[in-house]
């Protein structure tokens, strides 16, 4: 079984979470650290956690799409590898480029924690075991989608707009939530699937986005 | 300038009294000298010595087969047995929050948590104890935004969730707000529990964390003094904290512990380098030989008396074995932290202090530990206070209550008792994904990973009760968060206190500060629940006005084990605080030992008066009868009735579906929202209701308490139907929820 490698920056703080999320699925976790480079065969999928890498410094996501291990990231993207990056990870993805469009400072200027409801907008090929409506935890500062309009119009004809909040909890635009590359192998969320994987931490939603990957390692 | 006149101006800008001089002359057998001054003026501060509350402290129970250490380290450690530890503590932040709030609050939680993690256990929750002035105070929305941002800005980063709060708000605090922050860390198996006693002659002191610069310099004496109008200028002293490093501090840290390469820790806090150096050595009954000009600088400019007393934040001082070091470097290397070398463990006694080659200071530490100033601050034997006959109480107007549904939604609606869910949205509740009851409930709670077992967090210290009387408010501050955890069905198992309180000089003030810590002292002995770490804030006072005294404290309880095995387990689950199921059967149970007018008396305006005290002995079993009570299955919630009574806590307890119906009515007639110590409301499934009270019949029989049917869970409002027709009110459930989240925010 090929590992699931969980990239880690200086202040990622959600790492262990998804390390133990893939791992309580029955999926093998492998630590992936940012300066280092990686073999794109040698893994199944690769997962960015959330966190505050590098504190935030300058934007949010923007200095860790510049360590070194985002050169390995960006090869595995092209390979077509199944990426998934969660909040400051989608962030991060977003600075790379490897996702489309930024996420912007929430329009109540303040971090928000809390549940939200979730729709799927169209498929992302490798999580397609998660349900069409779930319920997962928030907790960012900086959430706000944002793309110019031609290209938001783009996304939504392209399939491209993973997830939309039912009630917008940032003012992200069009109440975008997740969204993937042209690929569609590269994916990110704000919200927290691994902290929903347990009936006594509040819900089970986010499970499927981990027990999908089984499929492919 | 004459000597005097020089000598004055000396101890002023040192904060040292005279007395206190000739103290340290007389210790010196000479006058001090160079940097002397600095150590003394730093160590002998009430902040750093207790000078005004150790005599007392000295009583505190702290003591049970499962203190694993108490006072004297950076924080107390419990036993919880299946190779699990934790350790936990609480601290004041105050004079810096209400100088600069969001530094001042961050640095706080910072602080913290490096007392935590100093102890070798990871950090897994956070909660903070707040309290405000009014609203229309000068500066206090900012205040209230700077320090909940600056407790968020911190804690969110570093990635450890805050699982409960409290937020008080009352005019004592207009010009001194209250930031108290406690952290929790967790020890699993084999995880070792380090001291911060410095060890073995010929080991290194080893700096590591962020660079030192000016901030905070003389912080520690700045926070044992009062606030006069000149409160800006004191901004300087205040610290900037970066969560980022503290997040690397966190993991690197930990990681040389683990690994057996660090023999003593200690976390530079108030008075930085100074007090960790010196408390260490103390503490270890060695000597050390530093090297100042090696502490790693952000400023070349600063001299060796600022590199002493800079409170620049993120920093750790390390006790190494030399074959170690290589090791623990190439460890802080990969977290992009520096760790350097500034001293070695001298057989002692004297600490010795070298800049540039050149010795500046050699000094027993012990002179500036154990042979600070120690007083007996002159206080009054304690007498009740506000207390009336039951008569006096009936005769009392009840003005502002012969509506009590308006009331009651005035009540839901202002900051006292409205919904604090604009603070706690703002802090990370569920990062490390073991959260099981989050802010959203009174007691936070969270699964130990390897055990399952349920760890259970609750705050505790009501303002409003030591306004009426000291004694009942400190006995409270561990009785009432207690309770909460027993009505979740925790077992309490150890309390952290953080005593923030006015001027110590003051008689009145040092009263109750006796009073207070009496009061808790003799509930945590009655439940055999040890307090085992704390701190004192004293000189919360701004010309010349005092705050409410306040016992801060945090309590953990320890609970039942829920199986990850099954993913959506939940039977194990603590009963809620909000109702779960139309014709539920609900039952107050009473150990009715004070009633007061409580804080609706101060929301209309009247005198806060009652009758009756407490029994710290009945006190405690009530607690235990309501646990085991709690932890029948047939229990569906539970919440403990506090502030504006009971028709305000089932107000609480309403969702936007579920209601209920009550046949309660008030011991005096129209006074609703009288608070009475202690009570708790239980929901109870209708067909197991019967066994359930044939269950309190068995155990509670022989205590001082009461069961009462008080009526059942219904449809869509809160209905009050008591003896007297013409009495009955109710109010929707929607307009309840409706007047509850009403936003008081800024």
């Amino acid at each position: 079984m090929k590992p699931i490698g969980v990239v880690r920056f200086l202040g990622t703080n959600c790492d262990q979470d998804v390390y133990d999320a893939v791992a309580a699925v029955g999926l093998t976790p492998k630590w992936i650290w940012h300066e280092d480079q990686f073999e794109v065969r040698d893994v199944a999928a690769l997962v960015l956690p959330g966190g505050f890498s590098y504190g935030d410094y300058l934007r949010s996501g923007a200095l860790a799409a510049r360590a070194p291990v985002m050169k390995s990231v960006g090869e595995a993207a092209r390979f077509g590898t199944p990426i998934l990056g969660i909040c400051n990870g989608f962030q991060i993805l977003c600075e790379a480029h490897l996702l489309p469009g930024v996420l912007l400072r929430n329009n109540s200027l303040r971090f928000r924690d809390g549940w939200v409801e979730l729709r799927k907008s169209s498929e992302a090929p490798a999580f397609r075991d998660v349900k069409a409506s779930v319920r997962l935890p928030i907790a960012h500062g900086d959430g706000r989608y944002y793309i110019d309009e031609d290209q938001v119009k783009r996304l939504f004809d392209d399939d491209r707009v993973w997830w939309q909040y039912e009630q917008n909890p940032n003012g992200s635009l069009e109440n975008i939530a997740g969204v993937m590359n042209e690929a569609k192998n590269v994916a990110g969320l704000m919200p927290h699937p691994e902290r929903a994987m347990f009936g006594y931490s509040g819900g089970t939603d986010g499970r499927a986005f981990f027990s999908s990957l089984l499929a492919l390692a | 300038m004459s000597d005097s006149e020089n000598l004055e101006k000396k101890l002023k800008h040192y904060r040292l009294s005279r007395d206190e001089y000739e103290r340290l002359t007389g210790l010196l057998g000479r006058a001090p000298q160079g940097v002397e001054w600095a150590l003394f003026s730093a160590l002998w501060s009430e902040h750093c010595s207790y000078k005004s509350s150790r005599i007392h402290l000295k009583s505190i129970f702290n003591r049970s087969e499962r203190v694993l250490a108490a006072f004297g380290e950076n924080a107390g450690v419990l036993d919880l047995g299946q190779g699990e530890r934790i350790a936990f503590k609480i601290e004041s932040h105050n004079h810096p929050s209400y100088i600069e709030p969001y530094e001042g609050a961050a640095t706080g939680v910072g602080g913290i948590l490096r007392d935590i993690f100093a102890m070798g256990a990871r950090p897994i929750a956070l909660a903070n104890y707040l309290a405000f002035g009014e609203m229309s105070a000068p500066r206090m929305t900012a205040l209230v935004d700077g320090v909940v941002r600056g407790v968020g800005g911190y804690g969110n980063c570093v990635g450890v969730p805050t699982i409960t709060g409290q937020a008080e708000f009352h005019r004592s605090y207009n010009k001194n707000i209250l930031v108290n922050a406690l952290a929790l860390g967790l020890f699993r198996e084999g995880e070792p529990v380090l001291s911060a006693r410095a060890t073995g002659v010929g080991n290194l002191v080893v700096y590591v964390g962020a660079k030192t610069g000016k901030d905070g310099v003389h912080g520690a004496s700045m926070a044992s003094e009062s606030f006069d109008s000149a409160g800006e200028s004191k901004k300087p002293t205040i610290q900037k904290g970066d969560p980022f490093y503290e997040k690397l501090l966190i993991e690197s840290c930990l990681e040389v512990m683990r690994e057996r390469l660090v023999e003593a820790v200690q976390d530079m806090g108030a008075a930085g380098l100074t007090s960790s150096s010196f408390e260490m050595a103390a503490r270890g009954g060695v000597g050390f030989k530093l090297e100042l000009d090696r502490v790693p600088l952000r400023d070349r400019s600063m001299t060796a008396e600022e590199i002493l007393l800079s409170e620049s934040q993120e920093r750790m001082l390390l006790i190494v074995r030399p074959e170690n070091i290589e090791k623990v470097k190439s460890v802080f290397t990969h977290w992009s932290l520096d760790a350097e070398e500034i001293g070695t463990v001298t057989i002692g006694p004297d600490v010795e202090l070298f800049w540039h080659g050149e010795c500046i200071c050699r000094i027993d530490p012990r002179l500036l530990t154990d042979e600070a100033p120690r007083y007996e601050r002159p206080f009054d034997q304690w007498s009740p206070k506000h207390r009336v006959d039951s008569k006096s109480l009936v005769a009392m107007s009840a003005s502002g209550m012969e509506q009590p549904a308006g009331q009651l939604l005035k009540i839901l609606a202002s900051p006292l008792g409205g919904s604090r869910a604009w603070i706690y949205r703002q802090y990370d509740q569920r990062v490390g994904a073991k959260t099981v009851f989050d802010c959203e409930e009174n007691t936070g709670v969270v699964r130990l990973p390897d055990s399952g077992r349920q760890l259970a967090l609750v705050l505790g210290g009501r303002p409003h009760v030591m306004r009426f009387d000291a004694r009942v408010g400190g006995a409270d501050s561990v009785a009432y968060p207690a309770l909460e955890l027993a009505a979740k069905g925790f077992l309490p198992l150890g309390v952290s206190d953080c005593l923030n309180f006015g001027n110590p000089e003051n008689r009145d003030i040092m009263s109750e500060f006796v009073a207070a810590l009496d009061g808790m002292n003799e509930v945590a002995c009655e439940l055999a629940t040890p307090v085992i770490s704390g701190n004192v804030s004293f000189y919360n006072e701004t010309l010349g006005a005092n705050i409410t005294s306040t016992v801060a404290t945090g309590l953990v309880g320890l609970g039942d084990p829920i199986d990850n095995t099954s993913i959506d387990a939940c039977e194990t689950l603590p009963p809620r605080s909000s109702f779960q199921n139309a014709r539920d059967e609900l039952f107050l149970l009473e150990c009715d030992q004070i009633t007061f007018t409580g804080m609706n008396a101060e929301f209309v305006g009247g005198a806060t008066l009652g009758h009756g005290d407490i029994n710290s002995r009945d006190t405690a079993r009530f607690i235990q009868l309501v646990r085991h009570l709690a932890l029948a299955g047939a229990v569906r919630s539970t919440r403990v009735v506090g502030k504006f009574g009971l028709p305000y806590a089932l107000a609480r307890m309403c969702t936007p579906s579920l209601g209920a119906k009550i046949s309660w009515e008030p011991k005096i007639k129209g006074r609703w929202f009288d608070e009475t110590l202690y009570q708790v409301i239980f929901a109870v499934e209708p067909d197991q209701a019967y066994e359930w009270r044939q269950l309190f019949e068995k155990i509670g029989a022989n205590l001082p308490v009461k069961l009462v049917r008080l009526g059942e869970v219904t449809g869509d409002a809160l209905v009050f139907e008591p003896r007297d027709r013409n009495q009955i009110w109710s109010v929707p459930t929607v307009k309840l929820r409706q007047a509850y989240e009403t936003p008081w925010e800024i």
